[in-house]
Protein backbone atom coordinates (compact mmCIF):
# COMPACT_ATOMS: atom_id res chain seq x y z
CA UNK A 1 0.00 0.00 0.00
CA UNK A 2 1.05 3.66 -0.88
CA UNK A 3 2.48 5.15 2.55
CA UNK A 4 4.18 8.14 3.70
CA UNK A 5 6.91 9.11 6.07
CA UNK A 6 6.47 10.20 9.81
CA UNK A 7 7.18 13.94 8.33
CA UNK A 8 5.27 13.69 5.59
CA UNK A 9 1.80 12.27 7.51
CA UNK A 10 1.89 14.68 10.35
CA UNK A 11 2.18 17.53 8.03
CA UNK A 12 -0.87 16.54 6.24
CA UNK A 13 -2.08 15.44 9.77
CA UNK A 14 -1.41 19.40 10.30
CA UNK A 15 -2.74 20.58 6.90
CA UNK A 16 -6.15 18.52 7.29
CA UNK A 17 -6.89 19.97 10.89
CA UNK A 18 -6.28 23.85 9.79
CA UNK A 19 -9.23 22.70 7.47
CA UNK A 20 -11.66 21.44 9.98
CA UNK A 21 -10.59 23.78 11.84
CA UNK A 22 -11.75 26.71 9.64
CA UNK A 23 -15.10 24.42 8.21
CA UNK A 24 -16.18 24.42 12.85
CA UNK A 25 -15.86 28.17 12.81
CA UNK A 26 -17.78 28.41 9.42
CA UNK A 27 -20.34 25.84 11.24
CA UNK A 28 -20.70 28.10 14.91
CA UNK A 29 -21.23 30.95 13.03
CA UNK A 30 -24.30 29.32 11.39
CA UNK A 31 -25.96 27.90 14.36
CA UNK A 32 -24.54 30.20 16.88
CA UNK A 33 -22.74 27.66 19.21
CA UNK A 34 -19.39 26.41 19.61
CA UNK A 35 -18.72 23.50 17.06
CA UNK A 36 -15.37 21.95 17.06
CA UNK A 37 -13.37 19.15 14.90
CA UNK A 38 -10.41 17.56 14.64
CA UNK A 39 -8.86 15.22 12.35
CA UNK A 40 -7.09 12.83 14.93
CA UNK A 41 -5.39 10.32 11.81
CA UNK A 42 -5.43 9.59 8.64
CA UNK A 43 -4.58 6.34 6.71
CA UNK A 44 -4.49 4.97 3.35
CA UNK A 45 -5.65 1.80 1.98
CA UNK A 46 -7.62 0.29 -0.74
CA UNK A 47 -11.52 0.89 -1.65
CA UNK A 48 -12.55 -2.38 -0.39
CA UNK A 49 -10.66 -2.22 2.92
CA UNK A 50 -12.10 1.31 3.15
CA UNK A 51 -15.37 0.16 3.27
CA UNK A 52 -14.68 -3.30 5.58
CA UNK A 53 -13.74 -0.36 8.19
CA UNK A 54 -16.67 1.71 7.40
CA UNK A 55 -18.79 -1.00 7.81
CA UNK A 56 -17.56 -1.71 11.27
CA UNK A 57 -17.18 -5.11 10.80
CA UNK A 58 -17.48 -8.06 8.33
CA UNK A 59 -21.13 -8.59 9.82
CA UNK A 60 -22.27 -4.89 9.41
CA UNK A 61 -21.93 -4.40 5.95
CA UNK A 62 -25.68 -3.77 5.31
CA UNK A 63 -25.98 -0.90 7.78
CA UNK A 64 -25.93 2.23 6.07
CA UNK A 65 -23.87 5.37 5.62
CA UNK A 66 -24.92 8.54 4.87
CA UNK A 67 -22.33 10.23 2.75
CA UNK A 68 -21.78 13.75 0.98
CA UNK A 69 -19.08 13.75 -2.13
CA UNK A 70 -17.76 16.61 -4.41
CA UNK A 71 -15.26 15.91 -7.11
CA UNK A 72 -11.98 18.06 -7.37
CA UNK A 73 -9.93 18.99 -10.22
CA UNK A 74 -6.87 21.07 -11.00
CA UNK A 75 -3.53 20.20 -9.45
CA UNK A 76 -4.67 16.71 -8.29
CA UNK A 77 -7.75 15.09 -8.71
CA UNK A 78 -9.78 13.28 -6.37
CA UNK A 79 -13.23 12.60 -4.96
CA UNK A 80 -14.05 13.21 -1.57
CA UNK A 81 -16.90 12.15 0.42
CA UNK A 82 -17.54 12.85 3.67
CA UNK A 83 -19.41 9.89 5.51
CA UNK A 84 -21.15 9.12 8.72
CA UNK A 85 -23.14 6.22 9.78
CA UNK A 86 -27.02 6.80 9.01
CA UNK A 87 -28.19 7.31 12.69
CA UNK A 88 -25.14 9.92 13.29
CA UNK A 89 -26.28 11.86 10.04
CA UNK A 90 -30.00 12.13 11.59
CA UNK A 91 -27.76 13.63 15.00
CA UNK A 92 -25.78 15.89 13.24
CA UNK A 93 -28.45 17.25 11.55
CA UNK A 94 -30.85 17.83 14.37
CA UNK A 95 -27.84 18.95 16.84
CA UNK A 96 -26.98 21.27 13.95
CA UNK A 97 -30.74 22.53 13.00
CA UNK A 98 -31.98 22.47 16.66
CA UNK A 99 -34.76 20.28 15.77
CA UNK A 100 -36.70 18.27 18.37
CA UNK A 101 -39.12 16.22 16.34
CA UNK A 102 -36.65 13.91 14.28
CA UNK A 103 -38.30 11.45 11.59
CA UNK A 104 -36.57 8.16 11.03
CA UNK A 105 -34.54 9.00 7.75
CA UNK A 106 -33.59 12.88 6.53
CA UNK A 107 -36.12 14.99 4.83
CA UNK A 108 -35.25 16.83 1.57
CA UNK A 109 -34.51 19.23 2.95
CA UNK A 110 -32.28 18.21 6.18
CA UNK A 111 -30.44 16.18 3.24
CA UNK A 112 -29.39 19.66 1.77
CA UNK A 113 -28.54 20.64 5.20
CA UNK A 114 -26.09 17.46 5.23
CA UNK A 115 -24.62 18.36 1.68
CA UNK A 116 -24.30 21.98 3.03
CA UNK A 117 -22.28 20.60 5.99
CA UNK A 118 -20.38 18.45 3.63
CA UNK A 119 -19.83 21.25 1.05
CA UNK A 120 -18.28 23.23 4.13
CA UNK A 121 -16.21 20.05 5.27
CA UNK A 122 -14.91 19.20 1.87
CA UNK A 123 -14.39 22.58 0.90
CA UNK A 124 -12.13 23.81 3.99
CA UNK A 125 -9.97 20.84 3.49
CA UNK A 126 -9.35 20.37 -0.01
CA UNK A 127 -8.85 24.38 0.12
CA UNK A 128 -6.44 24.13 2.80
CA UNK A 129 -4.40 21.69 0.77
CA UNK A 130 -4.72 23.78 -2.71
CA UNK A 131 -3.58 26.91 -0.56
CA UNK A 132 -0.47 25.22 0.67
CA UNK A 133 0.38 23.73 -1.76
CA UNK A 134 -0.12 27.04 -3.91
CA UNK A 135 -2.24 25.49 -6.42
CA UNK A 136 -5.68 25.60 -7.59
CA UNK A 137 -8.39 23.07 -8.03
CA UNK A 138 -12.02 23.19 -9.28
CA UNK A 139 -14.80 21.77 -7.15
CA UNK A 140 -18.40 20.35 -8.34
CA UNK A 141 -21.47 20.75 -5.66
CA UNK A 142 -21.98 18.56 -3.02
CA UNK A 143 -24.16 15.47 -4.13
CA UNK A 144 -26.04 13.10 -1.12
CA UNK A 145 -25.71 9.12 -0.56
CA UNK A 146 -27.20 6.80 1.15
CA UNK A 147 -26.22 3.53 0.89
CA UNK A 148 -23.98 0.73 2.11
CA UNK A 149 -20.30 2.10 2.68
CA UNK A 150 -19.57 -0.41 -0.53
CA UNK A 151 -22.08 1.60 -2.44
CA UNK A 152 -21.12 5.24 -1.37
CA UNK A 153 -17.37 4.60 -2.26
CA UNK A 154 -18.56 3.17 -5.82
CA UNK A 155 -21.69 5.66 -6.24
CA UNK A 156 -19.34 8.72 -8.60
CA UNK A 157 -18.32 5.78 -10.92
CA UNK A 158 -14.48 6.97 -9.90
CA UNK A 159 -12.43 3.81 -10.92
CA UNK A 160 -9.08 4.50 -8.41
CA UNK A 161 -8.63 2.51 -5.80
CA UNK A 162 -6.35 4.15 -3.05
CA UNK A 163 -8.58 5.95 -0.64
CA UNK A 164 -6.80 8.22 1.74
CA UNK A 165 -9.29 8.17 4.89
CA UNK A 166 -9.63 11.03 7.66
CA UNK A 167 -11.32 10.23 11.19
CA UNK A 168 -12.74 13.21 12.13
CA UNK A 169 -14.50 13.90 15.62
CA UNK A 170 -17.07 16.33 15.38
CA UNK A 171 -18.22 17.68 18.67
CA UNK A 172 -21.32 20.26 19.24
CA UNK A 173 -23.58 20.37 22.15
CA UNK A 174 -20.69 18.01 24.38
CA UNK A 175 -21.69 15.33 21.70
CA UNK A 176 -18.73 13.82 19.82
CA UNK A 177 -19.40 12.40 16.48
CA UNK A 178 -17.20 10.44 14.46
CA UNK A 179 -17.11 10.17 11.37
CA UNK A 180 -14.58 9.87 8.04
CA UNK A 181 -13.82 11.97 5.58
CA UNK A 182 -12.37 9.97 2.34
CA UNK A 183 -10.61 10.92 -0.83
CA UNK A 184 -10.59 8.80 -3.83
CA UNK A 185 -7.19 9.26 -4.80
CA UNK A 186 -5.40 7.51 -8.36
CA UNK A 187 -2.35 6.63 -8.44
CA UNK A 188 -0.72 9.58 -10.36
CA UNK A 189 -2.66 11.90 -7.88
CA UNK A 190 -1.16 10.30 -5.40
CA UNK A 191 2.35 11.04 -6.15
CA UNK A 192 1.32 14.71 -6.85
CA UNK A 193 0.03 15.09 -3.61
CA UNK A 194 3.43 13.31 -2.17
CA UNK A 195 5.74 15.58 -3.96
CA UNK A 196 3.18 18.62 -3.30
CA UNK A 197 4.11 17.77 0.76
CA UNK A 198 7.36 17.51 0.52
CA UNK A 199 8.27 20.67 -0.89
CA UNK A 200 5.63 22.11 1.81
CA UNK A 201 7.49 20.42 4.38
CA UNK A 202 10.89 21.92 2.53
CA UNK A 203 9.52 25.67 2.49
CA UNK A 204 8.23 24.88 6.22
CA UNK A 205 11.76 24.02 6.97
CA UNK A 206 13.39 26.70 5.48
CA UNK A 207 11.77 29.06 6.71
CA UNK A 208 12.07 27.85 10.11
CA UNK B 1 -29.54 26.48 -38.49
CA UNK B 2 -27.94 28.71 -35.58
CA UNK B 3 -28.97 31.96 -34.65
CA UNK B 4 -26.51 34.97 -35.58
CA UNK B 5 -24.05 36.16 -32.67
CA UNK B 6 -25.96 38.91 -31.73
CA UNK B 7 -29.36 37.14 -31.69
CA UNK B 8 -28.29 34.57 -29.65
CA UNK B 9 -26.95 37.30 -27.19
CA UNK B 10 -30.48 38.07 -26.98
CA UNK B 11 -31.91 34.82 -27.06
CA UNK B 12 -29.35 33.69 -23.70
CA UNK B 13 -30.65 37.14 -22.18
CA UNK B 14 -34.54 36.43 -22.99
CA UNK B 15 -33.79 32.77 -21.47
CA UNK B 16 -32.18 34.24 -18.66
CA UNK B 17 -34.91 36.76 -17.82
CA UNK B 18 -37.21 33.37 -18.18
CA UNK B 19 -36.22 30.93 -16.39
CA UNK B 20 -37.84 30.01 -12.79
CA UNK B 21 -35.02 31.10 -10.59
CA UNK B 22 -33.17 33.97 -9.15
CA UNK B 23 -29.70 34.54 -10.75
CA UNK B 24 -27.66 37.23 -9.47
CA UNK B 25 -23.76 37.36 -11.33
CA UNK B 26 -20.84 39.63 -9.25
CA UNK B 27 -17.60 40.80 -10.83
CA UNK B 28 -14.27 39.93 -9.32
CA UNK B 29 -14.86 43.33 -7.20
CA UNK B 30 -18.19 41.79 -5.96
CA UNK B 31 -19.85 44.38 -8.42
CA UNK B 32 -23.51 43.30 -9.50
CA UNK B 33 -22.71 42.53 -13.06
CA UNK B 34 -26.14 40.58 -13.58
CA UNK B 35 -29.84 40.15 -12.38
CA UNK B 36 -32.51 38.68 -13.75
CA UNK B 37 -36.45 39.02 -14.46
CA UNK B 38 -36.73 36.26 -11.73
CA UNK B 39 -34.61 38.51 -9.46
CA UNK B 40 -36.70 41.86 -10.40
CA UNK B 41 -39.93 39.92 -9.78
CA UNK B 42 -39.13 38.56 -6.31
CA UNK B 43 -36.93 41.51 -5.15
CA UNK B 44 -38.91 44.51 -6.64
CA UNK B 45 -35.82 45.59 -7.42
CA UNK B 46 -35.17 46.63 -11.28
CA UNK B 47 -32.07 45.54 -12.86
CA UNK B 48 -31.11 48.88 -14.38
CA UNK B 49 -30.98 49.76 -10.19
CA UNK B 50 -28.60 46.89 -9.13
CA UNK B 51 -25.88 46.64 -11.93
CA UNK B 52 -23.49 48.03 -11.67
CA UNK B 53 -23.74 48.63 -7.62
CA UNK B 54 -21.54 46.76 -4.58
CA UNK B 55 -23.19 43.46 -4.30
CA UNK B 56 -22.83 44.21 -0.20
CA UNK B 57 -23.60 48.32 -0.51
CA UNK B 58 -26.98 46.66 -1.52
CA UNK B 59 -27.46 43.73 0.60
CA UNK B 60 -25.33 44.92 4.23
CA UNK B 61 -26.62 42.91 6.48
CA UNK B 62 -24.75 39.80 4.43
CA UNK B 63 -21.20 40.97 4.59
CA UNK B 64 -19.89 38.81 7.11
CA UNK B 65 -22.82 35.87 6.42
CA UNK B 66 -22.28 32.81 5.25
CA UNK B 67 -23.39 33.98 1.64
CA UNK B 68 -20.36 36.53 1.74
CA UNK B 69 -17.92 33.28 2.93
CA UNK B 70 -19.93 31.38 -0.34
CA UNK B 71 -18.75 34.22 -2.91
CA UNK B 72 -15.17 34.51 -1.40
CA UNK B 73 -14.70 30.60 -1.92
CA UNK B 74 -16.09 31.11 -5.29
CA UNK B 75 -13.89 34.07 -6.52
CA UNK B 76 -10.74 33.41 -4.83
CA UNK B 77 -10.96 29.29 -4.42
CA UNK B 78 -12.79 28.47 -7.29
CA UNK B 79 -15.52 26.12 -4.96
CA UNK B 80 -19.13 26.36 -5.30
CA UNK B 81 -21.47 26.42 -2.24
CA UNK B 82 -24.52 25.21 -1.14
CA UNK B 83 -26.49 27.52 1.42
CA UNK B 84 -29.29 25.15 2.54
CA UNK B 85 -32.73 26.73 3.54
CA UNK B 86 -32.53 24.64 7.14
CA UNK B 87 -29.32 25.81 8.22
CA UNK B 88 -29.55 29.51 6.35
CA UNK B 89 -33.00 31.40 7.13
CA UNK B 90 -33.70 33.19 3.53
CA UNK B 91 -30.51 35.46 3.54
CA UNK B 92 -32.42 37.38 0.56
CA UNK B 93 -35.38 39.60 0.80
CA UNK B 94 -37.47 37.94 -1.59
CA UNK B 95 -41.05 37.65 -1.75
CA UNK B 96 -43.88 35.92 -3.43
CA UNK B 97 -45.70 39.05 -4.73
CA UNK B 98 -44.74 42.72 -3.64
CA UNK B 99 -46.01 44.10 -0.23
CA UNK B 100 -46.02 40.54 1.43
CA UNK B 101 -44.44 39.88 5.33
CA UNK B 102 -42.50 36.40 4.99
CA UNK B 103 -39.67 35.45 2.81
CA UNK B 104 -39.61 32.87 0.57
CA UNK B 105 -37.57 30.37 1.50
CA UNK B 106 -34.45 29.85 -0.59
CA UNK B 107 -32.02 27.26 -1.65
CA UNK B 108 -28.81 29.24 -2.86
CA UNK B 109 -25.96 28.16 -4.70
CA UNK B 110 -23.10 30.51 -5.41
CA UNK B 111 -20.95 29.34 -8.58
CA UNK B 112 -17.58 30.47 -9.99
CA UNK B 113 -17.76 31.55 -13.37
CA UNK B 114 -14.41 31.32 -15.28
CA UNK B 115 -13.96 34.12 -18.18
CA UNK B 116 -11.30 34.18 -20.54
CA UNK B 117 -10.84 38.06 -20.68
CA UNK B 118 -11.28 38.83 -17.18
CA UNK B 119 -11.08 37.85 -13.60
CA UNK B 120 -13.31 35.07 -12.08
CA UNK B 121 -16.49 35.78 -11.64
CA UNK B 122 -19.62 34.23 -9.65
CA UNK B 123 -22.92 33.40 -10.11
CA UNK B 124 -25.63 33.28 -7.33
CA UNK B 125 -28.72 30.71 -8.26
CA UNK B 126 -31.21 31.10 -5.79
CA UNK B 127 -34.56 28.61 -5.64
CA UNK B 128 -37.86 29.16 -4.02
CA UNK B 129 -37.88 25.71 -1.80
CA UNK B 130 -40.94 27.76 -0.17
CA UNK B 131 -43.27 24.83 -1.28
CA UNK B 132 -40.96 21.80 -0.11
CA UNK B 133 -40.69 23.65 3.30
CA UNK B 134 -44.41 23.77 3.43
CA UNK B 135 -44.34 20.01 2.74
CA UNK B 136 -42.20 19.32 5.23
CA UNK B 137 -43.57 21.05 8.06
CA UNK B 138 -47.07 19.43 7.64
CA UNK B 139 -45.09 16.41 7.88
CA UNK B 140 -43.46 16.92 11.22
CA UNK B 141 -46.81 17.80 12.57
CA UNK B 142 -48.67 15.23 12.20
CA UNK B 143 -45.34 13.17 13.34
CA UNK B 144 -45.83 15.21 16.51
CA UNK B 145 -49.67 14.49 16.75
CA UNK B 146 -48.70 10.84 16.92
CA UNK B 147 -45.98 11.19 19.18
CA UNK B 148 -47.68 13.36 21.59
CA UNK B 149 -50.16 10.44 22.02
CA UNK B 150 -46.69 8.79 23.54
CA UNK B 151 -46.04 12.02 25.04
CA UNK B 152 -48.56 12.55 27.26
CA UNK B 153 -49.60 11.56 31.34
CA UNK B 154 -51.79 9.24 31.16
CA UNK B 155 -53.79 10.58 34.66
CA UNK B 156 -54.21 14.66 33.59
CA UNK B 157 -53.94 14.60 29.89
CA UNK B 158 -51.14 17.61 30.12
CA UNK B 159 -47.16 16.71 29.02
CA UNK B 160 -45.98 13.47 30.91
CA UNK B 161 -42.04 13.53 31.62
CA UNK B 162 -40.62 12.79 28.92
CA UNK B 163 -42.20 15.50 26.79
CA UNK B 164 -41.30 18.04 29.46
CA UNK B 165 -37.50 16.77 29.02
CA UNK B 166 -37.88 16.76 25.30
CA UNK B 167 -39.21 20.24 24.96
CA UNK B 168 -37.34 21.69 27.57
CA UNK B 169 -34.30 20.62 25.81
CA UNK B 170 -35.32 21.72 22.65
CA UNK B 171 -36.07 25.58 23.89
CA UNK B 172 -32.95 25.48 25.53
CA UNK B 173 -31.10 25.52 23.38
CA UNK B 174 -33.31 27.99 21.18
CA UNK B 175 -32.58 30.42 24.24
CA UNK B 176 -29.03 29.56 24.24
CA UNK B 177 -28.66 30.41 20.22
CA UNK B 178 -31.34 33.30 19.73
CA UNK B 179 -29.71 35.22 23.06
CA UNK B 180 -33.34 35.28 24.77
CA UNK B 181 -34.72 34.66 28.34
CA UNK B 182 -36.06 31.32 29.43
CA UNK B 183 -38.57 31.01 32.72
CA UNK B 184 -39.23 27.31 34.48
CA UNK B 185 -42.14 27.01 37.41
CA UNK B 186 -41.95 24.38 39.32
CA UNK B 187 -45.66 23.76 41.58
CA UNK B 188 -46.51 21.28 43.92
CA UNK B 189 -49.81 21.15 45.60
CA UNK B 190 -50.20 22.17 49.17
CA UNK B 191 -50.16 19.52 51.75
CA UNK B 192 -51.00 16.57 49.32
CA UNK B 193 -49.94 13.70 51.06
CA UNK B 194 -52.40 14.91 53.82
CA UNK B 195 -55.28 15.39 51.13
CA UNK B 196 -54.40 12.04 49.72
CA UNK B 197 -54.53 10.39 53.02
CA UNK B 198 -57.61 12.27 54.39
CA UNK B 199 -59.78 12.28 51.41
CA UNK B 200 -58.27 8.74 49.27
CA UNK B 201 -56.62 8.48 46.44
CA UNK B 202 -59.54 8.54 44.05
CA UNK B 203 -60.24 12.00 45.33
CA UNK B 204 -56.43 12.94 44.72
CA UNK B 205 -56.56 11.32 40.97
CA UNK B 206 -59.78 13.91 41.20
CA UNK B 207 -57.50 16.77 42.68
CA UNK B 208 -54.73 16.24 40.62
CA UNK B 209 -57.17 16.03 37.44
CA UNK B 210 -58.38 19.86 38.03
CA UNK B 211 -55.58 21.22 39.06
CA UNK B 212 -53.90 20.80 35.63
CA UNK B 213 -56.79 21.24 33.84
CA UNK B 214 -57.11 24.81 35.52
CA UNK B 215 -52.97 25.92 35.13
CA UNK B 216 -53.09 24.56 31.60
CA UNK B 217 -56.25 26.90 30.70
CA UNK B 218 -54.19 29.59 31.69
CA UNK B 219 -51.50 29.33 29.42
CA UNK B 220 -52.06 31.32 25.96
CA UNK B 221 -48.99 31.26 24.37
CA UNK B 222 -48.37 28.34 21.63
CA UNK B 223 -44.87 27.59 23.02
CA UNK B 224 -45.32 27.45 26.56
CA UNK B 225 -45.45 23.37 27.97
CA UNK B 226 -47.29 22.12 31.49
CA UNK B 227 -45.88 19.24 32.60
CA UNK B 228 -46.70 16.37 35.35
CA UNK B 229 -43.43 16.27 36.61
CA UNK B 230 -43.79 13.94 39.45
CA UNK B 231 -46.21 12.74 41.91
CA UNK B 232 -48.27 16.09 42.49
CA UNK B 233 -45.81 18.32 41.08
CA UNK B 234 -46.37 20.69 37.76
CA UNK B 235 -43.80 21.87 35.86
CA UNK B 236 -43.77 24.78 32.90
CA UNK B 237 -41.69 26.14 30.81
CA UNK B 238 -42.10 29.36 29.88
CA UNK B 239 -39.64 30.34 26.83
CA UNK B 240 -38.78 34.36 26.17
CA UNK B 241 -39.85 34.75 29.35
CA UNK B 242 -37.89 37.14 31.98
CA UNK B 243 -38.15 36.85 35.69
CA UNK B 244 -40.91 39.19 36.05
CA UNK B 245 -43.26 38.33 34.03
CA UNK B 246 -42.52 34.69 35.35
CA UNK B 247 -43.40 35.52 38.09
CA UNK B 248 -47.12 37.43 37.28
CA UNK B 249 -47.80 34.12 35.77
CA UNK B 250 -47.18 32.08 38.63
CA UNK B 251 -49.25 34.64 41.21
CA UNK B 252 -52.07 34.19 38.13
CA UNK B 253 -51.69 30.53 37.84
CA UNK B 254 -51.58 30.75 42.37
CA UNK B 255 -54.58 32.19 42.39
CA UNK B 256 -56.77 30.58 39.73
CA UNK B 257 -55.82 27.51 41.36
CA UNK B 258 -57.37 28.45 44.92
CA UNK B 259 -60.35 29.55 42.85
CA UNK B 260 -61.30 26.10 42.17
CA UNK B 261 -62.21 26.23 46.05
CA UNK B 262 -61.37 22.55 45.94
CA UNK B 263 -61.95 21.64 50.20
CA UNK B 264 -58.80 20.57 52.01
CA UNK B 265 -60.02 19.40 55.76
CA UNK B 266 -56.31 18.97 56.75
CA UNK B 267 -54.77 21.98 54.44
CA UNK B 268 -52.65 24.53 56.18
CA UNK B 269 -54.14 27.30 54.59
CA UNK B 270 -57.18 29.39 56.70
CA UNK B 271 -59.28 28.59 54.11
CA UNK B 272 -58.87 25.10 54.10
CA UNK B 273 -58.80 24.63 50.54
CA UNK B 274 -56.73 22.94 47.88
CA UNK B 275 -53.52 25.59 47.20
CA UNK B 276 -50.04 25.39 45.52
CA UNK B 277 -46.76 26.84 45.90
CA UNK B 278 -44.30 27.69 42.97
CA UNK B 279 -41.00 28.36 42.24
CA UNK B 280 -39.94 30.40 39.60
CA UNK B 281 -36.18 30.76 37.86
CA UNK B 282 -35.05 32.37 35.15
CA UNK B 283 -32.06 31.92 32.55
CA UNK B 284 -31.42 35.38 31.78
CA UNK B 285 -31.08 36.14 27.90
CA UNK B 286 -27.18 35.69 27.45
CA UNK B 287 -26.15 34.18 29.79
CA UNK B 288 -27.12 30.20 29.34
CA UNK B 289 -26.90 27.71 32.03
CA UNK B 290 -27.07 23.84 31.98
CA UNK B 291 -30.55 22.64 32.48
CA UNK B 292 -29.88 20.96 35.76
CA UNK B 293 -28.96 23.90 37.32
CA UNK B 294 -32.21 25.69 35.71
CA UNK B 295 -34.42 23.15 37.33
CA UNK B 296 -32.13 22.99 40.75
CA UNK B 297 -32.90 26.60 41.01
CA UNK B 298 -36.45 26.15 40.64
CA UNK B 299 -36.56 23.22 43.14
CA UNK B 300 -35.24 25.65 45.49
CA UNK B 301 -37.16 28.31 44.91
CA UNK B 302 -40.05 26.04 45.27
CA UNK B 303 -38.57 24.40 48.84
CA UNK B 304 -38.36 28.43 49.78
CA UNK B 305 -42.20 29.01 48.65
CA UNK B 306 -43.20 26.07 51.18
CA UNK B 307 -40.96 26.90 53.64
CA UNK B 308 -42.13 30.79 54.14
CA UNK B 309 -45.16 29.61 54.74
CA UNK B 310 -46.84 27.74 51.50
CA UNK B 311 -49.46 28.97 48.67
CA UNK B 312 -46.58 31.51 47.79
CA UNK B 313 -44.57 31.75 44.44
CA UNK B 314 -40.81 31.99 44.65
CA UNK B 315 -38.38 33.46 42.03
CA UNK B 316 -34.53 32.83 41.95
CA UNK B 317 -31.80 33.18 39.78
CA UNK B 318 -29.73 29.98 38.71
CA UNK B 319 -26.35 29.75 40.38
Amino acid sequence: MFNLSELENDALVEVFNIGVGQAASSMSGIVNETVRMSVPSISFMNRADAGRMLAGGPDLAQERICGVSQNYDGAFRTEAILMFPEDKSLEIVRLMVGEAVPLKELTEMEQEAMCEIGNIILNSCVGTLANIFQRELQGSLPRYHLGTSDEILTATGSQDDTVLMLHIDFVVERQQIHGYVAFILGMSALHDLKDQINQYIARAMGQA
Amino acid sequence: MHAPPDNRLSLLESVLSAVSLGAIVLDGERRIVLWNGWMTRHSGRAAEQMVGQDFFAAFPELRGHRVDAAIQQALYNNFPSLLSQTLNKAPFPLFARPGDQDRLQQAVEVMPVSLADAARHCLIQITDVSLAVGREKLLREQAMVLRSQTFSDGLTGIANRRHFDVAMEKEHRRAKRGNLPLSLLMIDIDNFKAYNDHYGHQKGDQCLIQVAAALAAILKRPGDLIARYGGEEFAIVLPETDVEQATLLADALRLRASELGIPHERSSSEARIVTVSIGVATQVAGQPVEIAALIGAADRALYQAKRSGRNRTHARLPD
